[in-house]
């Protein structure tokens, strides 16, 4: 028995332990958006975060998963809660078939997690693990740009707490 | 509109023909039937539009949607007419009706950029007509003259009054339908041509969309095909007892092209599949390999006494060659090329009693229904496609092979299956972009005209492989198979011998003015299956063609730009888009220190595209830095979609370019996944700028014709950076 959580619920299979989680992710819990492209790693389509990085799982094995938390794009955002990079895809269009899209969203956001403001090359370093068949390179990486900025700009707004101003109170 | 596309679109409609013969008959359906399911109470004027009482606006989609954005494209030409705003029609992929025909074709499929083109008109008509039914019917409901009545964002608007659609639904079912109502003129368009987020990106951006390899069904068991490393081999035997014993594996299954291990898991089966031991006898693939099939090329070129057939004889032919001030002669390659579609082949099927239930991605809904017939041996009319999303299709889907290994599963093992094709199964089994050897002649006036334009051309031809899979799926049912099969190996000869097939020497002659021409092509084919590959003949007649223009401007000393604009004089909008590149890009202006410019144009589905490439050389390595391309594709319906599809074929095409190579070892293809068959990445993509020529012309096609210019382009910018004419792909410098 292999136990871990996926996005956000604890859960439990009984399964072949050299399953990659893709499969187990797609075809025994029935999440579709992640997807299988190449089997070897090569091409990012079944990118998860696992703890938090983005892994390609068409090549990991579930039993290597006991206790971690993965998350997959269902995880990420849905419809009517749309992660900034999400919102950012969709206002910019950049899915063409659609098909290496969640990996790509996956990847990304991992990389903004870690890093809030990358340069062009920090996000090629990041993306470049992700293939899209489609040529939508350049409408992902003007996405991200802009979903970063999004999520950089609330923060900026909020007065920065500093511990040396706080007036201690005797 | 230029004669390669004319020529193509007639042969696509003669190729119909005597593939099919059929059409009629394909399906059991009467012209009174629609090709959807009847909602109650719903008006449901035509087999394209549904809608409902409570003001749901159903449009059945009829193309396929693999990327190239024509769900946003027709649906909005729905939108335009019907006076609705776009984003409120639920949109659904239609399964196999006659009414779904595209009309170019002549038959129910997706290809040959032509989805716009095509039903530009007759998907407006329905819509209008619906509209006007609706309009129809709300003037007798409500009592009013109806030019009092206005259609406008979904409501029927009357004294200040709006009603929704659906209020006049029932009334609408019950008269009859307006034929040929008027279209809205450009002028009134406020959908068509505006910039808008595509309608399909929030599925795509949220795991939703759905893909036919996410198609579910109960039961479902998975299947994993083991095929013969040198394609066509016939199975002698096979030896499954280690794979049975498999954990989760309940079947093995012989197939006409290998063994199936059916499992509850893919996993499953893919382990256990690793497992079964093969004997095959061996084709006549087996006997070539790279090597000999180039050696081979080049003979047949050489050899003069093969003739090959005529596919261009204007003017006085290749006879006033040797007179002109310069001839310039070179001889240029391209490979076998994959697909490669990011996901890989897949079809699922569920079998209840005699009825079969289809789900897949596919460009042809028609040939998936007829593979499930012909292969899985049911009656037409208990045959239902789902058609789902297409993972990439670039001419890839719907030959039917992939609905031909799962029928034949899912009927022998009584089980509903799905089989997934591994990234090797995809690569080593597709229908390849053929390669082609090719003489380039050319005689050049003093002061830079084109007199002769002469190509002779060897390689495999495309239509005898695609005939031998659509003959036997679309065929009408009643014939004979042997009969059925038999016909479907025609084409071979066919191609070989009588009639020079359009898609090998597409767009090698047409963009020029020269006034005496002469094209040939010899056939010659090792065996390895063949295919449309985005863009066809022009993917590697266009780096040719392209390639060779500048070394006859180089010869006579002319600017390349110049050199094109003098010898296309009867080729106005390829003229435009030229212009406009080189104004865009600042041809002949100074470009950082080692970058160069190469220039291409080419004409091909209907649209004409120029790109300029601006490149820099670093050792051996090719950097291209910036495609700027300029489209005169007629019409717009969606700018942002045009710019898309643009780039999208630049990368596709600059794959091929700097690594696009399938070779074979003894007739085994060698490529088999990402890192012996790479595709660009990110941090290899250009900058690209798409510009779009202001026109209103009738659209046509935008998902095939940014590809081909885009090899030459860089080829020429390499020549100019290096010094190295490089006439061979994938472009290495040594």
């Amino acid at each position: 028995m292999i136990n871990f959580q996926l996005n956000n619920s604890p859960v439990e299979v009984d399964l072949d332990p050299d399953t990659p989680l893709l499969w187990v992710v797609r075809d025994h819990f029935k999440l579709k958006g992640s997807k299988f492209g190449c089997g070897m790693g090569l091409c990012g389509a079944c990118t998860m975060h696992v703890n938090g990085e983005a892994v390609r799982t068409c090549i990991l094995p579930v039993s290597a998963v006991q206790g971690a938390v993965i998350t997959s794009i269902e995880g990420l955002g849905q419809a009517d809660n749309l992660h900034p990079l999400q919102q950012a895809w969709v206002e910019q269009s950049v899915a063409q078939c659609g098909y290496c899209q969640s990996g790509q969203l996956m990847s990304a956001s991992a990389l903004l997690s870690k890093n809030p403001n990358p340069s062009n090359a920090d996000i090629e370093a990041a993306m470049n693990g992700n293939i899209c068949r489609c040529g939508t390179y350049s409408k992902i990486k003007s996405a991200i740009k802009s979903a970063a900025q999004a999520m950089r700009a609330p923060v900026s707004m909020v007065e920065t707490f500093d511990p040396a101003n706080v007036e201690v109170k005797q | 509109m230029n004669k390669t596309s004319l020529t193509r679109r007639r042969f696509l409609l003669s190729t119909g023909a005597i593939a099919t013969g059929l059409i009629v008959g394909c399906s059991t359906a009467t012209a009174k039937t629609k090709g959807y399911t009847a909602i109650a109470g719903a008006f449901e004027p035509n087999s394209f539009i549904q809608i409902t009482a409570d003001n749901q606006v159903i449009f059945y989609l009829p193309s396929s949607e693999m990327g190239q954005g024509i769900l946003d494209g027709l649906t909005t030409l729905i939108a335009e007419e019907l006076r609705v705003d776009p984003t409120i029609i639920d949109v659904r992929h239609a399964s196999l009706h006659e009414d779904y025909k595209n009309p170019e074709m002549g038959m129910q499929g997706t290809g040959g950029s032509n989805a716009t083109r095509a039903q530009f008109l007759p998907i407006r008509q329905a819509a209008a007509d619906t509209a006007a039914a609706i309009r129809n019917a709300a003037a007798r409901q409500l009592n009013q003259p109806v030019d009092k009545l206005l259609l406008a964002n979904g409501h029927v608007t009357v004294d200040g009054q709006r009603y929704g659609f659906g209020d006049f639904v029932a009334l609408a079912s019950t008269m009859p339908i307006p034929e040929n109502s008027p279209l809205r003129s450009p002028e009134q368009f406020d959908q068509i041509g505006r910039e808008r987020p595509r309608l399909d990106t929030l599925a795509k951006s949220t795991g939703t969309a759905i893909f036919g390899i996410d198609a579910e069904v109960e039961n479902l068991y998975r299947a994993v095909v083991v095929r013969s490393p040198v394609l066509g081999a016939a199975l002698q035997s096979f030896d499954a007892s280690v794979a049975l014993k498999q954990s989760g594996v309940v079947d093995v299954v012989e197939l006409r092209n290998g063994v199936a291990v059916v499992a509850q898991s893919y996993w499953q089966a893919r382990k256990a599949a690793a497992a079964v031991e093969l004997v095959w006898d061996t084709p006549e693939l087996a006997l070539w390999s790279s090597d000999s099939i180039y050696k081979g090329f080049t003979e047949t070129l050489n050899d003069q006494s093969q003739k090959g057939l005529e596919c261009c004889e204007e003017g006085e032919g290749d006879k006033l060659l040797d007179q002109a001030q310069h001839v310039v002669e070179a001889d240029y390659y391209a490979p076998y090329l994959a697909h490669a579609t990011m996901e890989p082949l897949n079809c699922t099927v569920a079998v209840e009693g005699d009825s079969c239930a289809v789900y897949l991605g596919t460009q042809s809904v028609q040939a998936s229904a007829g593979a499930a017939v012909y292969y899985g041996d049911f009656d037409a009319d208990k045959v239902k496609v789902h058609p789902a999303f297409l993972g990439g299709g670039f001419g890839r889907r719907g030959l039917g092979d992939d609905v031909a290994e799962a029928v034949v599963i899912a009927k022998k093992t009584g089980r509903n299956i799905q089989v997934v094709w591994s990234r090797e199964d995809d690569m080593s089994n597709d229908f390849y972009r053929p390669a082609a050897l090719v003489r380039m002649q050319a005689g050049v006036s003093e002061q830079g005209v084109i007199e002769t334009w002469a190509v002779r051309r060897v390689g495999p031809n495309v239509m005898d492989h695609v005939l031998d899979q659509w003959v036997d799926v679309l065929a009408p049912d009643y014939l004979n198979k042997g009969f059925v099969d038999w016909l479907s190996k025609l084409g071979r000869p066919l191609f070989k011998r009588f009639i020079a097939d359009p898609s090998s020497a597409d767009g090698i002659y047409a963009d020029y003015d020269a006034p005496n021409k002469a094209v040939r092509h010899v056939t010659q084919d090792p065996g390895l299956r063949t295919g449309f590959w985005r863009s066809v003949g022009h993917s590697s007649n266009a780096f040719f063609k392209e390639s060779f223009i500048d070394e006859l401007a180089q010869r006579a000393g002319i600017d390349e730009l110049q050199f094109r604009l003098a010898n296309m004089q009867n080729n106005p909008r390829l003229t435009k888009a030229t212009e406009m590149v080189a104004a865009k890009a600042g041809w002949g202006k100074p470009l950082p220190e080692g970058h160069f410019h190469g220039l291409a144009s080419h004409s091909s589905f209907g649209s004409a595209v120029a790109q300029i490439a601006e490149v820099s050389v670093e050792g051996a390595k090719i950097v291209v830095h910036k495609v700027t391309a300029a489209i005169d594709c007629g019409m717009v319906v969606n700018p942002g979609i045009v710019r898309d599809q643009v780039e999208g074929g630049i990368m596709y095409g600059l794959t091929a370019a700097l690594f696009g190579e399938i070779t074979l070892v003894d007739g085994v293809v060698q490529q088999s996944n990402f890192h012996n068959y790479p595709i660009l990445r990110m941090a290899d993509a250009p900058e690209v700028d798409v510009y779009i020529v202001d026109s209103q012309e009738h659209p046509e096609g935008v998902g095939e014709p940014g590809l081909p210019p885009l090899a030459p382009a860089v080829a020429n910018a390499v020549f100019k950076a290096s010094g190295q004419r490089l006439r061979n792909l994938p472009l290495r410098l040594s």
